[in-house]
């Protein structure tokens, strides 16, 4: 039964561009590990392009750049040899009784939540979206003690909410699930882990089986964009693209911040494998993003039909390619260096 | 270019840009949010900021850490960009 003593764990905030990775980054480096967020990223082979006409949100296609939700947890993890155990519920009484369990054992606890429900979100921001996730590092009368990597400083969180949170309906439900440290090496190996994390994206990104993954998914999605205006209709087509556009938005990067991400995560590897060949591939790791953010522009204006007579579906459709073919001999480079 | 002078210019390209009906530069508060319904600019206008921002003042945003706090309002939008412009 939950007691309403305080608990306040000594846990570490830090803002962070992305949330799953920002809490990686400070779960890990509450056990010693200090692990910035770009290599949680990079590590956990964060990067990722995926175009799901067969996976609807909001009745749409999804569109991903990253990896599935709890996949960079899981892989940093692994790469690191922490042990890390993952608890989902059917019941709600039964969710919160185990996060208090937890806390009371001095245990920050990692969970996937629903955006919308998190009422520290001023309300503009709070929308329908159940891939987000924080860490819970205590209670303090009677509201949780939150430690959200989006946020500057720590929150709180009524303890209604955040159950409401861990169980926020619609697609890709969160279910209940929380994550949380059982045992961490007495040593690791970053070097190896960075290797395998980079290896992990490059095969991911090349040799997927399917037409929808990596780069044979961004071209897949270049030959949908160029046909929508014709197949779908304006309106639809305009709808479509704005999900491309909007699911994966963050703060204006359009999609292309993972881009960035990873292009930091590779500017640091350069130095812990001693390896500059990894500087020359941030660069133009970094320019790929750049280019990714040149088709979220004119996707952008054609949303809100402020697009100029050379801003068209076409134009779109050839960035994306061109994005494709940069990725292509980036991750071919990649893997030559790590080989 | 003066801090006035800077949201000054930040409140034209929002109005000018962006397309804001019946809305003029003066209407829009230093420190209103942005986002939201006021304005009625959501997350994809957001990419439209980010490319004036370099395109008129040689600033690019680039890690969403930043990007975050710096287009909250005007406020935060002018002192971002005077801060990287004095590093």
């Amino acid at each position: 039964m939950r007691t309403d003593t305080d608990i306040r764990i000594p846990f570490r905030h830090r803002q962070a561009a992305h949330c799953e990775s920002g809490v990686a980054s400070n779960l890990l480096s509450h056990y010693g590990l200090a692990l910035s967020e770009p290599l949680a990223f990079g590590i956990g082979g964060g990067l990722f392009f995926g175009y799901f006409p067969f996976i609807r949100l909001n009745n749409l296609p999804l569109t991903t750049f990253r990896a599935g939700n709890g996949r960079i947890i899981d892989r940093v993890a692994g790469r690191l040899n922490v042990k890390i155990k993952w608890e989902k519920f059917r019941d709600r009484q039964n969710a919160m009784a185990a996060l208090d369990r937890k806390l009371e054992q001095q245990t920050p606890v990692g969970c996937r939540t629903g955006a919308y429900w998190l009422t520290y979100f001023p309300r503009r921001y709070r929308f329908h979206f159940n891939m987000h996730n924080l860490v819970a590092y205590g209670r303090s009368n009677g509201d949780y003690l939150i430690s959200d990597p989006v946020f500057p400083e720590p929150v709180t969180c009524p303890e209604k909410d955040l159950r409401k949170a861990r169980f926020a309906r619609g697609p890709l439900p969160p279910k209940g699930k929380m994550y949380y440290v059982t045992s961490i090496p007495a040593k690791i190996d970053l070097r190896g882990s960075i290797v395998k994390g980079i290896r992990a994206v490059c095969n991911a990104m090349t040799r997927a089986p399917v037409r929808f993954i990596g780069v044979k998914g961004i071209r897949y999605l270049a030959d949908k964009v160029e046909r929508w205006p014709q197949k779908l209709g304006e309106e639809k087509a305009a709808l479509n693209l704005g999900q491309v556009i909007r699911m994966q938005e963050e703060i204006g990067t359009g999609g292309a911040g993972f881009r960035f991400l990873y292009a930091a995560f590779l500017q640091e590897s350069a130095s812990i494998l001693d390896e500059k060949r990894l500087l020359d591939l941030s660069q133009r790791m970094t320019t790929i993003g750049d280019r990714w953010r040149d088709f979220a522009l004119i996707g952008s204006r054609i949303c809100k039909s402020r697009a100029s007579q050379m801003e068209t579906y076409p134009s779109m459709a050839a960035i994306l390619r061109d994005c494709a073919a940069q990725e292509e001999h980036v991750y071919k480079e990649l893997r030559a260096v790590v080989s | 270019m003066n801090t006035t002078n800077l949201k000054e210019r930040l409140k034209e390209i929002l109005v000018s840009e962006l397309d804001l009906i019946d809305i003029e530069p003066s209407d829009i508060a230093d420190d209103e949010p942005l986002f939201g319904e006021k304005y009625g600019l959501d997350s994809v206008d957001a990419i439209e900021i980010v490319y004036q921002v370099k395109e008129n003042f040689g600033v690019v945003i680039r890690d969403m850490k930043e990007g975050r706090p710096a287009l909250q309002s005007i406020n935060s939008l002018a002192a971002f960009i005077e801060k990287r412009r004095a590093a």
